[in-house]
């Protein structure tokens, strides 16, 4: 049987990547050029959360906010065990289970921001 | 006559025949470009196995070195794994060596490389041997990785902080498709002119702009300032092109065979004809004592100043 998270849980991960993140001054650095909205939303529960990188700041709202430049859509169990550092997005992209819609060069930084975040 | 044929993802446009004797034996080299095309590559492997001497992978890396820990492209496994008979090799088994003897030649025995000079390596994950050397002969190093490959204007200036994202990032890396790392196809006879704009600080800095030539020339700027080009696979119209943008000199580390040189692969699969021993068996020193026998240097072509009617400096 699948495994369902709940909003709340994937609202939890995404808090963590955000404060992994800018908690990182090296990274932010690394993104004062790249200004993107990347709309996160579950398949299986109804469930969106906004990222907005601006200047190098990273924040995250509820719901779909504003025009997003990337869109990644996965199971609820998937987003949140990605957002916590637990699994990496390579496989699930490559198998299907994660989607991220977007300009191709805009898809493969977001694949390096993540996989530095939970290695620094 | 031993036949070599590198198979490349590469653009057709760079296809190229030659006849040559090495050490005194007749080769056929060949190179076909697939222009990016993984499943037309794994056909003309299986068409070719048992029918040459040896086979390079060009236009990918199968196999990418950080110190001894070896990474291992998914795409290029699976044109590995498309030939049973003859040996194959990505080149990655020499380049660590040849460019490794070509640093320390230029640093040795020309005015190129004298120690504190700033060197831009467009790539160091795939040619580790060649940024430790350069570190080695007292060179300042900025390594392009995260720029060229992610967009991420973010300059490596350390062998040691190359190492830490190369163990952090590659393990999953290796796992995506090769083209959205690297110019494969039709994007490697572009220039994409926005972002060679926007990353024409990096060039500028640098007073040796070094590795992958496909890297260098997709983001090449509009003007050089005699900056020293180190690389291998040119054409005669990457010469060209180069002249035209001020570069100051070509140095290539791989032999030029009628009129322009080939990629490590296909050096390292003629090495692979010569030796004719399995390839578990062939060792560094092999590989220097063949470049050794061959009296082996780089090419180093002028390219700045007045052009005779040959075209040459």
């Amino acid at each position: 049987m699948t495994k369902v998270a709940s909003h709340d849980e994937i609202s939890k991960s995404l808090r963590a990547f955000v404060d992994g993140y800018n908690r990182n001054a090296r990274l932010k650095a690394m993104n004062r050029d790249w200004n993107r909205t990347v709309l996160v939303q579950a398949t299986d529960i109804p469930s969106q959360h906004t990222l907005v990188l601006r200047d190098g700041e990273l924040t995250l709202l509820e719901g779909a906010a504003g025009e997003a430049d990337l869109t990644v859509t996965a199971g609820s169990d998937l987003l949140a065990d990605l957002f916590a550092g637990e699994i990496t997005p390579t496989e699930p992209y490559l198998d299907g289970r994660l989607k991220v819609l977007g300009r191709e060069e805009d898809i493969i930084r977001l694949d390096f921001i993540s996989l530095m975040i939970w290695g620094e | 006559m031993k036949r070599v044929v590198s198979v490349s993802l590469g653009s057709s446009r760079r296809d190229h025949e030659v006849r040559t004797e090495v050490l005194g034996i007749p080769f056929e080299i060949k190179r076909v470009g697939t222009d990016g095309d993984l499943e037309r590559a794994v056909e003309l492997l299986q068409e070719l196995d048992g029918r040459v001497d040896a086979i390079g992978l060009g236009g990918i890396d199968v196999f990418l070195y950080v110190d001894e820990q070896r990474y291992v492209v998914r795409d290029g496994e699976r044109l590995l794994a498309a030939v049973r008979r003859t040996p194959v090799v990505d080149g990655s088994g020499l380049k660590n060596t040849l460019e490794r003897e070509v640093v320390h030649y230029l640093a040795a025995h020309t005015d190129l490389l004298p120690p504190g000079t700033k060197v831009l390596m467009v790539s160091a994950t795939d040619r580790f041997g060649m940024a430790r050397a350069l570190g080695e002969v007292g060179c300042e190093l900025i390594f392009g990785d995260l720029i060229f490959a992610a967009g991420i204007p973010h300059a490596i200036r350390s062998v040691e902080e190359l190492r830490r994202l190369a163990h952090r990032l590659l393990p999953e890396l290796v796992k995506l498709p090769f083209h959205l790392l690297y110019p494969t196809g039709r994007k490697q006879e572009e220039i994409d002119s926005e972002k060679a704009a926007k990353f024409e600080p990096y060039y500028r800095e640098a007073r040796v702009i070094a590795g992958d030539f496909h890297l260098i020339r997709r983001y090449l700027p509009e003007r050089l300032d005699r900056q020293v080009i180190l690389t291998n696979t040119t054409t005669p119209e990457d010469v060209a092109l180069l002249r035209e943008r001020g570069a100051g000199y070509l140095v290539t580390t791989t032999p030029v065979f009628g009129g322009r040189t080939f990629g490590t692969n296909v050096l390292e699969a003629v090495f692979v004809a010569l030796l004719a021993k399995p390839l578990p068996e062939i060792t560094p020193t092999d590989h220097l004592t063949l470049l050794r026998r061959l009296e082996f240097k780089p090419h180093i072509l002028p390219l700045a100043g007045e052009i005779d009617e040959s075209g040459q400096p």
